[in-house]
């Protein structure tokens, strides 16, 4: 195993920089400055203090005046701003006047993250906007503090953001893509290593070592392995729950009970599609495509729920999709494992699949000839 | 021999290895599933899987200790929302928890007891919403109409107290600066249409990538040597080599670069704004970048299913450098650096812009630019390398040769 330097590429390596890539690169947690353009016919100085206070929000950063919509439309078809904000000729004038002018936001919404970011913003600041005339006009007449605000806000929303008050994209998405391409990597090196016994043939010294019982060969195998993935495993829970931080509500034993159960139930699935298909190339292209479509499957970025039903049905044959689940139940919200009971026992009998198996994969050491 | 007669026995070599590997492509099955099923396939499934777009009637559980007309008022104002549905009523917070410990509830409302009489009283009263912050799509629907729910209900108040005589001005005390949000591009913010042309791309590059290195893989395999140019007097030179491989990539290619990027979302009738010329424009210099970015790829690998190893799991990254999932603005300048390796950085990026947000050809310049620039980069690396492997493979037939007539 030393020997091919795929393993250490693909057992340390490549999970690592996969483990840094992710939570590098979402390490602002939330986009911040997002380059947005204005065009504003009116320049007063109302419209201009909307400006300044569009561009003191955390995401979105002025960037462009432009002065036409049509000009700015294209400046986002070009990808140097996201959203634009439109304040037409007479609007201060209407303002005064109470006439109700109104402004427009365009954000792109091809890009859903920055474009619900952005818009977000710019709800905010209308919303100021609009108080901002009540509330010189109340106080001239002599309101109190909380009658204004009483008055232009009557039903106040107190948000409970739990598990994740920040809104933080990393501890979002990282807490699933990065197990998720680890799983990938469990899924292939378990399918490559038993194909390249077989393409080497060396599959029969092999069971040789374990007195032909292939069960025994088996676990001795991927033990080892094991212990490997479940290193990296417990250290990339350190890292993001300890070093980065990210919230979390699950008990240590909690985690690393998922962390076995990653581990084995990608081995199982791993072990399980070699077996189906003994054959090098087959398996690992098999457990690729898997691994790859498990991503979405996993239903953490578009929930499962709006998906059809029979991919609903599908999903469940998906060790990442388990794994997220038991995850987000038990670990992020921190409930006991009893409401997650379900997934776990998916886990488990992905685990176990390799049962059904075993006796084709002797036979495929014992008699299989490897073509290229 | 003349220069004419060179190139001549030039293209006729292309040619030949040209065939040869397009005989190699559809004899192989790993090749076959890589550069015809999974192409075929995968937009398919993927399309399937967000095809339905948008997340509606998320189910939610309210908590109502007010009891009072108001109150009520207000959940069947949530409820009647599109995004949110409300499951149920319970009893208290506990209860609540506990459904949404159970999957079965994404969000609480709670209505406090005291919600009713501190609207009457002129005073501010509280919504207290808790989200399930594990799915952001149903903490967006479960605040947001919240948000829009209160807002109009807040405003209907304003109206009644403002004491103004006209329907005209109630609106306007209400709201005196109006607005309007304009979401362009994909206005009902479907996650199919945001997605799936950024992942059609990444598909394209990332299968001929995989294509390519198992066939390499499998020549390399059937070489005593290892090596990746076979013994046969047409492989004599370079660029006969690098023009007849990918000569037959190009074919396959294009055929499956139209699959992808006409025929797939106009199935599931995505947005597909994107102008024939414009297109065929994009997809020349992004195919060439492929196709020599695959075959310089596939020089490093020893066997033929080491590059699945090494392309399969940088998919997703690839995905996240494209800068649509997360703003490309964000994204920290080494991994934009890094970026730039990949064809597909700037041929999705340029492509979803074409396609979703219909710019023109004009506004992408510096992708295409980009595009070329790799295609050419890429076709000079391929160049010195297959230049290596002639180099090796030469070195072999000698000594082979040598073996063989001393042991004569």
């Amino acid at each position: 195993m030393l020997h091919n330097p795929m393993y250490g590429c693909c057992m340390v390596v490549f999970p690592i920089l996969a483990m840094i890539f992710f939570t590098s690169l979402m390490d602002e947690g939330l986009p911040e400055d997002m380059p947005v353009g204005v065009v504003d016919l009116d320049n007063t100085t109302t419209s201009r203090s909307l400006i300044r206070r569009l561009d003191g929000f955390q995401s979105s950063k002025v960037v462009a005046h432009y002065t036409s919509v049509a000009e700015a439309r294209r400046a986002i078809q070009e990808n140097q701003i996201y959203a634009f904000l439109y304040i037409p000729k007479g609007t201060t004038d209407d303002l005064l006047a109470s006439r109700q002018p109104m402004i427009s936001y365009y954000y792109n919404l091809a890009s859903i993250m920055s474009g619900s970011l952005l818009m977000k913003d710019l709800k905010t600041i209308s919303t100021l906007g609009s108080a901002g005339v009540g509330q010189a006009t109340m106080r001239a007449k002599g309101y109190t503090q909380e009658q204004i605000m009483a008055f232009l806000q009557p039903i106040r929303i107190d948000l409970h953001q739990v598990g994740n008050p920040y809104t933080n994209y990393n501890s979002y998405l990282s807490t699933v893509f990065v197990p998720g391409i680890m799983m990938l990597f469990i899924f292939m090196i378990s399918a490559y290593s038993l194909g390249m016994e077989l393409k080497f043939n060396t599959g029969k010294e092999w069971l040789a070592m374990a007195d032909n019982r292939i069960v025994v060969a088996i676990i001795g195998k991927f033990l080892t392995q094991a212990l490997i993935w479940l290193a990296l495993i417990f250290f990339y829970e350190f890292y993001v729950f300890s070093i980065l931080g990210f919230p979390h509500q699950g008990s240590v034993a909690m985690l690393i009970l998922l962390a076995v159960l990653e581990v084995f139930a990608a081995q199982g699935f791993g072990i399980f599609a070699f077996g189906l298909m003994p054959s090098l190339r087959m398996s690992l292209s098999v457990c690729s495509l898997w691994a790859v479509l498990s991503m979405s499957m996993a239903g953490s970025a578009f929930p499962v729920m709006g998906m059809d039903g029979a991919l609903q049905s599908l999903s469940w044959l998906f060790p990442l999709r388990h794994y997220y689940m038991v995850y987000q139940i038990c670990v992020f919200n921190g409930f006991p494992l009893l409401e997650a009971w379900f997934h776990f026992v998916a886990m488990v009998g992905f685990t176990l699949l390799p049962w059904f198996v075993v006796s084709k994969i002797k036979n495929a050491m014992l008699t299989y000839v490897y073509i290229p | 021999m003349s220069i004419f007669h060179r190139i001549i026995s030039g293209i006729q070599d292309a040619a030949y290895i040209w065939r040869q590997e397009m005989k190699q492509a559809f004899k192989d099955e790993g090749v076959l599933i890589f550069f015809i099923i999974v192409p075929l396939i995968y937009p398919l499934l993927y399309s399937w899987i967000y095809n339905n777009e948008v997340v509606h009637e998320v189910p939610v559980v309210v908590v109502d200790d007010c009891h009072s007309g108001l109150s009520r008022e207000l959940v069947r104002k949530l409820d009647a929302s599109a995004d949110v549905k409300v499951l149920c009523h319970a009893a208290d917070m506990d209860e609540a928890r506990s459904l949404v410990s159970r999957q079965l509830a994404k969000g609480i409302y709670y209505i406090p007891s005291d919600f009713a009489i501190r609207l009457n009283r002129m005073e501010q009263a509280t919504l207290s919403v808790y989200c399930d912050m594990s799915l952001m799509l149903a903490y967006k629907a479960i605040y947001q109409t919240a948000v829009n729910v209160t807002q109009y209900m807040g405003a209907e108040m304003q109206k009644k107290l403002s004491g103004k005589y006209t329907v005209r001005e109630e609106q306007i005390a209400a709201r005196p600066l109006d607005f309007q949000d304009v979401p362009i591009f994909n206005p009902q913010g479907g996650y199919g249409t945001f997605v799936i042309p950024a992942v059609l791309m990444l598909i394209f590059q990332q299968t001929l990538v995989l294509g390519i290195g198992l066939a390499a893989g499998t020549v390399r395999e059937k070489s005593h040597y290892g090596d990746l140019v076979p013994m046969h007097p047409a492989y004599g030179g370079i660029y006969r080599i690098v023009f007849g491989k990918s000569l037959c990539y190009i074919m396959i290619y294009a055929v499956m670069g139209a699959y992808l990027t006409l025929v797939v979302p106009r199935i599931f009738s995505f947005v597909a704004m994107v102008k024939g010329m414009d297109l065929l424009c994009l997809m020349i210099p992004y195919l060439l970048a492929c196709v020599f970015f695959g075959m310089t790829v596939s020089c490093l690998v020893r066997y033929r299913e080491n590059v699945m190893l090494l392309m399969v799991f940088i998919s997703l990254p690839l995905l996240f450098m494209v800068g649509i999932s997360w703003p490309q603005s964000a994204i920290p300048g080494v991994w934009q650096g890094v970026s730039w390796l990949f064809p597909s950085t700037f041929g999705a990026r340029a492509y979803v812009r074409m396609n979703t947000m219909g710019a023109t050809l004009g506004d992408v310049t510096t992708e295409v630019r980009a595009l070329w620039i790799q295609a050419a980069f890429y076709f000079g690396v391929t160049c010195l390398v297959y230049g290596h492997q002639l180099r090796e493979a030469r070195r072999h037939a000698a000594e082979a040769l040598a073996a063989v007539t001393n042991a004569d």
